[in-house]
């Protein structure tokens, strides 16, 4: 299978008053379509810096990123927007959606940027709602939906553009544990169906969902397995 | 590009009406630079129309010889007083010997009060020759008829009267053939004038009357304050105005060491005085308002920058959706301009409706153009004071956008 995204030692450092961060300092991976991987570590050790990196919001100080053969760390401002846009989708542990817009609205937002005309726009977006069962509440806002369903608008809107990989952080850490199973279901469906999920996490019950869980420590990888496959025993 | 624009039309507006009170504080500065604008084009519109009708009767092919310049820079007034008399026969011999002059009126006025029955009306009146209405084509007999040259010879006591005249004394009779009383004299009514307005909206040209330049030398003046009015057959008023000065040097036989001891005034040095007045009333009010529109520009900016600064983790957000800089600098230039373009309309609706007040004193309108122009001026607005606040949006990094509480 081809590598989807191949980091090369990767570093990432901050200058935080004078001194040195190095958030990232050597990082090697590669990860294929159709993986479902779970980067943990304690806090401080760049798992959120290796998320960025990844779901290019971020630039490599050195090393070698490639994501489906585009060379991403010697891209500018707009290809990144682009590369996000159209192959990454962005899951947030506090949700992030626009407060003012309905649901709809909310998952129409990257089609908006990809330039997709609005009659298209909104068939893709009443599609990714159905997906995850919210189609009887895309006219609402936000605040008129529980966390569980703000969070699977949110899952919505990162799948609506077809990405190649969906990027989840702390999906679940703002969320009930019931609200937090409902989630993490719809994610190993979407998984089956042929996605490729990186989740960050530090909750070991939720890293266990993944295939392959990758352990951070001090911006370097400690530990790279393949975990058994347990959630389709538990779930 | 057009559903990118759409959305940030409706993002820009949401933004606007969901902070209302905060949006009309900030579009109150542009509102009333806008307002000032217009208004002030409106006034000066109207003001120009003003002073064309009022010049109808003073044209580019009229000279006025009188004993003073009407704007006299070097001149003392008191010499001006004190210089001979323009005679009456300056008329006939300008005729004859200038090629320029088609007719010449010599006119003499004075004030007083014009009296019928119980009624009285505090007026204007003249004495003139029958030429008079070919030098003034603003004039016309609306009723009745202008006096003849006999009876401009003989002195006969009769008066044509303007409509404000024949309103005030006869507000319900035909005033033709009646008779009414200047002074211990009375006149008979021969002719009424149509009405002509107001000079700069100043007094009524209609409040006055006019009678042969025979009768009123022979009732109040022979040797009193004249002015001749001389209708040329060129527009170029400046040769003219040469010859008729050389004419009434050797009149008046001065040597030519000395001075014009006459003045020769021309619609021109009416005109250049009245622009030298409409720039120093529009530099002054264009000033004022520019002032207003900058302040008005600075409130904008400062209330995009609260935007932005509120909304920095939902351009985080958007920039992780795919937002590239260029968008997310539409979004907030497009608020900026919303604002602006919203206050420059309600500025601009205001001004119309205060035109009408206007217009009241100055006919006026509120010129297109100017109507035009003040929306594209708001915009630009929009455009300048956005532009920091929106920039800045665009170059916020989105990974610190996404963690900003």
């Amino acid at each position: 299978m081809a590598d989807l995204i191949s980091l090369n030692s990767i570093k990432r450092h901050y200058d935080v008053g004078g001194e040195i961060v190095r958030a990232l300092d050597g990082v090697d991976l590669t990860i294929n379509k159709n993986e479902y991987i779970s980067i943990m570590g304690p806090s401080g050790s760049g798992k959120s810096t290796l998320m960025n990196m990844i779901g290019c919001l971020d630039s490599p100080s050195e090393g070698i990123y490639e994501f489906e053969g585009e060379l991403v760390h010697e891209m500018d401002d707009n290809q990144l927007a682009s590369i996000r846009n159209r192959k990454i989708g962005f899951v947030f542990q506090t949700f992030n959606l626009l407060p003012k817009a309905t649901a709809l609205r909310n998952v129409e937002v990257p089609l908006i940027y990809a330039n997709i005309s609005r009659s298209e726009r909104i068939e893709k977006a009443k599609k990714a709602l159905d997906a995850v069962g919210l189609n009887d509440r895309m006219h609402h806002k936000p605040n008129e939906l529980s966390g569980g369903q703000r969070q699977r608008v949110a899952i919505a809107r990162a799948l609506v553009n077809d990405p190649s990989i969906l990027l989840a952080d702390e999906p679940t850490g703002n969320l009930d544990s019931k609200s937090g199973v409902e989630i993490m279901k719809i994610l190993d469906s979407l998984h089956d169906d042929g996605n490729t999920i990186i989740l960050v996490t530090h909750e070991e019950y939720i890293a266990d969902h993944a295939d392959r869980t990758i352990h951070l420590f001090d911006g370097k990888i400690k530990e790279d397995r393949k975990t058994s496959k347990r959630r389709s025993v538990s779930s | 590009m057009i559903g990118l624009f759409w959305e940030n039309l409706r993002i820009s507006l949401g933004s606007i009406f969901s902070n209302k009170s905060r949006s009309i504080l900030t579009a109150l500065g542009i509102i009333i630079g806008v307002l000032s604008v217009t208004l002030m084009g409106t006034l000066i519109s109207g003001l120009d129309r003003t002073f064309e009708k009022s010049m109808a009767g003073f044209r580019s092919d009229v000279l006025m010889i009188s004993r003073m310049e009407w704007f006299s820079g070097d001149v003392d007034w008191w010499e001006m007083r004190n210089r001979p008399r323009i005679r009456e026969e300056y008329g006939e011999k300008l005729l004859e010997r200038s090629q320029f002059v088609e007719a010449v009126a010599p006119v003499s006025e004075r004030g007083g009060s014009i009296i019928r029955g119980d009624r009285r009306i505090d007026s204007r009146f003249f004495g003139t020759t029958t030429d008079y209405l070919a030098t003034n084509t603003s004039v016309e007999v609306e009723k009745g008829r202008f006096f003849s040259d006999g009876e401009q010879r003989s002195g006969a006591r009769v008066l044509v009267i303007g409509g404000d005249v024949a309103d005030g004394l006869f507000p319900d009779e035909d005033p033709l053939d009646k008779y009414v009383k200047i002074g211990n004299y009375k006149f008979r009514v021969i002719g009424v004038l149509k009405k002509m307005g107001k000079f700069m909206g100043l007094f009524s040209m209609d409040n006055q009357a006019t009678m042969p330049l025979g009768t009123y030398k022979r009732l109040y003046a022979r040797r009193g304050w004249m002015t001749m009015r001389v209708k040329l057959n060129t527009d170029q008023a400046d040769l003219a105005r040469e010859e008729v000065r050389g004419i009434l040097r050797q009149l008046r036989r001065l040597k030519p060491t000395e001075k014009d001891n006459f003045g020769i005034n021309q619609s021109s040095t009416l005109e250049a005085q009245y622009k030298a007045i409409k720039l120093a009333i529009g530099g002054t009010g264009l000033f004022i308002t520019a002032l207003s529109l900058i302040v008005g520009g600075i409130g904008i900016m400062n209330i995009m920058f609260v935007s932005v600064k509120e909304r920095t983790r939902e351009i985080g957000v958007r920039k992780a959706l795919g937002a590239t800089q260029t968008m997310i600098l539409g979004q907030f230039l497009m608020e900026a301009v919303m604002i602006c373009l919203i206050a420059g309309l309600m500025g601009m609706g205001l001004a119309y409706g205060l035109s009408f007040i206007i217009d009241k004193f100055f006919p006026s309108a509120m010129p297109i153009g100017l109507a035009i122009g003040s929306i594209m001026l708001s915009v630009t607005i929009g455009v300048v004071s956005g532009l920091i606040p929106s920039y800045k949006a665009a170059r916020l990094d989105p990974i610190d956008a996404l963690r900003y509480e």
